[in-house]
Formats: C-alpha cells, structure tokens, sequence
C-alpha cells in the first residue's frame, strides 16, 4: 500500500501527461504536469496531511506525555494537555523497578526472530511458487490460501494451543512463534509482488538456462526488495504486539513476551496509567528502530526493477 | 474492573463451543466431579497449584506469606502459584479448561464459575464442606450457587461493593450542600437539575442498567433463571425519569453512544460530579487526577447496595483434591482475608466472623476511611444486583434498547419488551 503509493509519487513527475481539463488549459498551467497541484491544492492537501498526522499520533503522544507527568499532575482532563508541566523519568524508573523489562523484550526478540524470519523466507518461496511455478493445483492451494483467510484468530485460538500443546510446546517461546510463523497474507502479498513483475523477465531467464531457483534469486526477489520489507515490519510488529496468544502458550512468567509482561504493571487494586504509559513506550521503541532499519526498503517501489515503466 | 467483567460474560458465550472442540483431542474432559468428591477427604499432602488474578507483583508478599503459612500448617505440601495478568483472564481460563489443565485452585468470579461449573468443570465445595454456612456470608455463598445447576462452585474469597463519589468542588459551586447528597432517584434529578441551571455542569453521569432495576427491588430474573423478567411498568417509570431528565439536559449526550467513557472516567476528568465506585475509588481517582485531592465526599450507594463477589474454585478434575480443598479453604480463611483486606482498602473479607472487626468498621476521619466505614457497613444487606446468567450480548440489547428509550425513540415499555424477549432468545441458547 505504503511502496505503492509512493511508487507513483516518483514516477509522476516524469511523465507530463498534460493539463487536467480544458477549463485549466492556460498559460499558468502549461508549465505544470497532470500531478502538478495548484498552490490552492497544495495547501489543502497538507492540511488534510497535517490532520491525519495529528489523527493517527494524537494517541500516542498522549501517552507519551502522560508518562513523562509528574504524580502531583492531573492525568485525565477535560481538553487533553500534551506537555507535561512537570517533566520527570521517574514513571520509567519505576516501570524498569516493578517488572524485568530487559528480560521480557529478550524473549519477545526471539519471537519476532522466528516470526520475521519464517516469514520473509517462506512467504517469499510460497509467493513465487503460487505466482511463477506452474503445478497442479496450484490453484487449488491459493483458495485455500484464502480461505484461512476469513477464520477469525479468535476462533482458532484454543484449537491452536491444544496443537501446540501436543507437539509439547506449551510454555516455550517456540509455541508461541510457530503458528505465526508464515502468515498467509504475506504469502499472498508476495505472490502479488512477483505476479507484478513481467513474465518475459522470467522467459528471458528460462531461455538462458535458469532454473526455478536461479530465477527467484537472481530475477524475482531483487525486484521485491521493497515487499519482503513490508512483510517483515508487519511480522515484526504482529509478533512484538501480540498479546492473546502468547498469554494462553505461555506460564512462567520468566518466559513471558513484553507485552504480556507488561501486564504486571496494571493489577487488580493498583494502576498508576502514567507508568503503564512508561511501560507502553518502552515497548514501542524497538518497533521505531526496527522500522527506521528498514524503510530504505519499505519506501523501494516497483519501478526500481529492471524494465521501467 | 468494569472491562474484565465484560470478558467474563465473553467467556460464558464461548466456553460450552470451545469445550465441544476440545474434547475431541482430550479424553475425559468434564464430567468427573462425582469421583473427585468423593477422594476430597484424603490426606493433605502433596503438590497443588494455586491461580490468582493479577495480584502480582503488588501483593507477591502477600500471597507468598499466605502460601508458605499453608506449606507450614500442613508439611509436605508444595504449591505453585500462577499469577495470571488482568487483560485476557477469560480467554487464559478458558484455553486451561479445553486443555484440561485447570490450576487446581483457581480465583473465579462467580460468572466465570458458571460457565465452567456448566460443564462440569468445577467441584461442588458443599459436599466437601458442611462448615460453608458458618464460615461465609449468604450473600458470598449465593453468588457461587447457580439456578440449575446442583451445587456451591467456588468458596467466597473477598467482596467490593460500591457507594457514591460526590465532588464537593462542583456541589458548593452550584450551590448544593456536599453533606446532604441525594439519596434517592427524584433528589438525584432534582439536584441535577439545580446544577444544570446554577453553573451549567452535569451531575447524573450515567444511563440505568438492570442492577439499577434490581437496586429498586424489582425482579430482574425469574427465580428458577430460566427468563428475564424486567419489562415491568415500575422499571418502565425508572427509564421514564432518565428519558424526561435526558429531554432536559441533566444527562451528558454521551451517555446514550458509544463514546461513553464510564462515570468514573468523567467524574475523574471533572465532567460530572457523581460517579459510583468501590471503596477505594478515592485512593485512584486522586492517583490518576491529583487536583480532586480532598474535592470527594463518599455516600451510601443509592436503592440496594450491590455486592461483588470474587471466590476460589477447586477444579473438579484436580488430581489432589484433598490438599486443593485444604488450599482454598485456608486461603480464604478469616485471618487471611481479613490481612487481606488490611492490605488493600477498600475490599472486605467474606468470612462471617470478620463481619464485626472493629478495625474495618471504624473510620479515620478522611474521606478515604469514611467510604472504608460505609462500605463495611452497607456490606451486611448488599446483594449481588446484576444476575451472572447476563451476557456481554445480552448487556449490549440492554444498552440499545435503554438508549432508544432515553433518547424518546420508542416508549420505555416498547424497549423494556423488545430487550426481554431478545434476552431470553439468548438465556433459552446457552
């Protein structure tokens, strides 16, 4: 969605297609492009970006500065107030004292590990199989695909744990990564990616000899650089945020995720929110790093490939 | 505690479906309960596990101290304890039952006990204990026993209830005395009213719901728990006067949408000057909001107090029955609940020989002790208001139906009606 769009941003420029309609066919306007906007427009158009900025972090910064207010301040008021008027890391101290953060972001690392992983290698594999390779079935294997698709997780959920639990993996960090392990929208987002590309690519290949594996690695997937890191963000941040599931796999609370940890910090009797609010940035952080290491590729479109457009 | 209530209803729904599932892939799941009474009276001894909800870590000492005092009382017993995070409890619950693996001892809410006592899942306490009736509260005791089903599923751990919050800032600005709250629903609205025109703020902060029909005296659900009964002309009265008081303005519009946040949550943001809240509502709301600090006065709940009641349940499949029981029953013991309570202001123990502890009944002075004393004294006539067969769905055709009501869209019989028979479509499919 996000490398689509800008796909086009970029290519806009070079074409200059023409004036929009007859009526803006002027003198004023004949130095513009189709995707050129008018002062007017440009104006109108970061003022809805600014909106939907506030929109989408509005919430966030409202937990951002409700962790770093002080506890003589007012937390919930009337007309929300973003900056705190008495500054102080103590809700992080105090979040860092009541549980193990370090320990909990370790085992839910791991999970992402296996999750970004399996995901970007199997939705790759699976992607290109259901795109280039002709089998039987194949078809067959995309409905199905699909299908999985419309079952709710709430559905499956305690029908995935007695799984997991006769494979012997209740109360491991493998349990909880395995069944998220390839998700099959990734398998489909990929597919997609590789159908983009142009089958004479792939012709070409076959007629230089490649086999099936040459023309994943050397044709197809350095032309969906930018997909492969849409997939791994999103399975980073499903596994990193995932709370049901690792909460019914796991016991011991030395192998609880961070998210499921963090629980701690809300009990029954007491809930300070601006240390929860602490505890819900911490965990927040590795989701920035994770997503400013990948969005050189996650801004990569489709136009980088070999045939442009 | 509103949201985890809301999980439990979720729960009811999902149980019976799931446990259907799941018993294809386990063997003797449910069902067990006869034989596993009738070993209760063995030695104690042996490992158990013990489940509680969200206590850790603020009360890990607590818990501790209770559980080595066990191991000491009783040698050669070795518990484990679970402590299970707030969020996801229902869902946590209900993935240990289809696994067949549900902690011996368990802290239960009485709804959640329901759906699991429904399929056999928990041990009838009653025929291990014929102490029950001198060791615990009726009302305590009621909560954990279910119209059709046989038995007493859970032994009453501590108990809440709620009173009102008055923010005394907003009454003397209006013009209202702080110490002579409203006591009934006309003086709510004619205070309400009195505030609306003195300084434009709101006073009532919330829509009724079937505990406010129950708080009145009204019948809610036939006695044997088979249909909802609620759709009489005095419950129609009762949503009557929150539709003329909502016509005027006495009520915020969000009451009636989805944007409604919960009275406390608007009392907190200084929106209304009523919220209700258990008894250690002031320690929170002036946690989370400092600026309320000495602005909240405590009052007696208004109609019948409600109780809430939280409890343990001994799992009928418990490979060590004797020593599960021995657990529960210690646990919720009147020296460690009323250290419990100790500990945290605001909960009370259940235990009939607590109920005159001089210590829970005095008051310090502060608001804070105050609500501790009204609370401990309204304890002894408080009965659970909201029936543990209402479901999430079930509250969710309540809210719609009430709203339509408040907001004139139909008359309150016609809502009353339509919420009755939707009810017990839902009540005749469990």
């Amino acid at each position: 969605m996000m490398a689509g769009r800008v796909g086009t941003a970029r290519v806009g420029p070079r074409r200059v297609v023409g004036a929009r309609s007859a009526g803006t066919v002027t003198a004023r306007s004949g130095t513009r492009g189709f995707s050129t906007p008018s002062p007017r427009e440009v104006v109108l158009r970061y003022a809805l970006l600014v909106l939907a900025l506030f929109v989408t972090i509005g919430p966030f910064l409202w937990q951002l500065s409700t962790s770093l207010k002080g506890a003589s301040e007012d937390v919930y008021t009337t007309t929300p107030s973003f900056l705190p008027a008495e500054p102080t890391l103590d809700n992080y101290a105090r979040a860092f004292e009541a549980v193990p953060i370090l320990g909990f972001a370790g085992n839910s690392l791991v999970v992402a590990a296996i999750v970004v992983t399996g995901n970007v290698v199997g939705a790759t594999l699976a992607g290109y199989a259901l795109a280039r390779l002709r089998f039987r079935g194949a078809r067959l294997v995309l409905g199905a695909l699909l299908l999985t698709l419309l079952l709710p997780g709430e559905a499956t959920i305690v029908a995935q744990y007695l799984t997991i639990r006769q494979l012997g993996l209740a109360d491991t960090l493998a349990g909880v990564a395995l069944p998220g392990a390839i998700g099959m929208l990734n398998v489909l987002l990929m597919r997609t990616a590789f159908a983009a590309l142009p089958k004479e690519l792939d012709e070409a290949a076959i007629v230089d000899g490649a086999n099936a594996w040459q023309r994943l690695w050397h044709v197809g997937v350095p032309n969906v650089l930018g997909m492969m890191a849409v997939v791994a963000i999103f399975a980073f941040i499903g596994a990193w945020d995932d709370f049901l599931w690792p909460l019914i796999v796991l016991t011991t609370p030395e192998k609880f995720t961070l998210t499921v940890g963090l629980e701690y910090l809300s009990g029954t009797f007491t809930n300070n929110p601006r240390v929860v609010a602490a505890g819900t940035m911490i965990a927040f952080v590795p989701i920035v790093v994770f997503f400013a290491a990948l969005q050189r590729y996650f801004f990569r479109g489709v136009d980088e490939g070999a045939i442009k457009g | 505690m509103n949201s985890r209530r809301i999980g439990a209803a979720g729960l009811a729904l999902a149980v019976p479906a799931v446990l259907a599932l799941g018993g294809c892939a386990l063997n003797g799941t449910g069902g067990g309960s006869d034989d596993a009474a009738a070993d209760a009276s063995g030695e104690v001894t042996g490992e158990v596990t013990l489940q509680t909800w969200a206590l850790k870590p603020t009360f890990t000492d607590y818990v501790e101290g209770v559980i080595a005092d066990f191991e000491e009382q009783y040698p050669g017993t070795e518990v484990t304890w679970l402590d299970q995070p707030g969020d996801g409890y229902s869902e946590k619950v209900l993935a240990q039952a289809a696994a067949g693996e549900l902690p011996d001892v368990t802290n239960l809410p009485p709804d959640f006990a329901l759906s699991l006592a429904r399929e056999g899942l928990l041990a009838d306490v009653a025929a291990v204990d014929e102490t029950l009736e001198d060791t615990y509260v009726p009302g305590a005791l009621d909560a954990y026993r279910y119209g059709g089903l046989d038995g007493t599923f859970g032994y009453p751990w501590y108990l809440t209830t709620d009173l009102n919050y008055w923010n005394t800032a907003m009454f003397t600005e209006a013009g209202l005395d702080p110490a002579a709250p409203p006591t009934t629903l006309e003086e709510l609205v004619a205070q309400a009213r009195t505030m609306k025109e003195a300084t434009g703020e709101y006073l009532m902060s919330r829509k009724p719901g079937l505990g406010d029909f129950a708080a009145e005296g009204l019948p809610v659900l036939s006695e044997d728990g088979t249909e909802f009964v609620f759709d009489t002309p005095e419950a129609a009265e009762i949503l009557d006067v929150y539709r003329d008081a909502y016509a005027e303005g006495l009520l915020p519009d969000d009451v009636l949408t989805d944007a409604y946040l919960g009275n406390s949550q608007l009392f907190t943001e200084g929106k209304v000057a009523w919220s209700t809240g258990g008894g250690n509502f002031i320690a929170t709301t002036v946690e989370n909001n400092p600026s309320l600090e000495g602005k909240i006065a405590p009052s007696p709940y208004i109609g019948q107090t409600p109780l809430y009641v939280q409890g343990v349940s001994v799992s009928s499949q418990s490979a060590n029955p004797a020593t599960a029981h021995a657990l529960a029953r210690f646990v919720t013991d009147a020296a460690q609940q009323e250290e419990f309570a100790r500990q945290v202001p605001g909960i009370f123990p259940s235990t009939t020989s607590s109920q005159d502890d001089p210590e829970l009944a005095e008051s310090d002075g502060t608001p804070q002790g105050e609500a501790k004393r009204i609370a401990f004294g309204t304890l002894t006539t408080a009965r659970v208001l909201q029936p543990v067969e209402v479901t999430d769905a079930m509250t969710t055709i309540v809210n719609q139906q009430f709203a339509a009501a408040i907001a004139g869209d139909k008359t309150s019989q016609e809502a009353l009606d339509t919420a009755v028979d939707e009810c017990n479509k839902l009540l005749a499919d469990q």
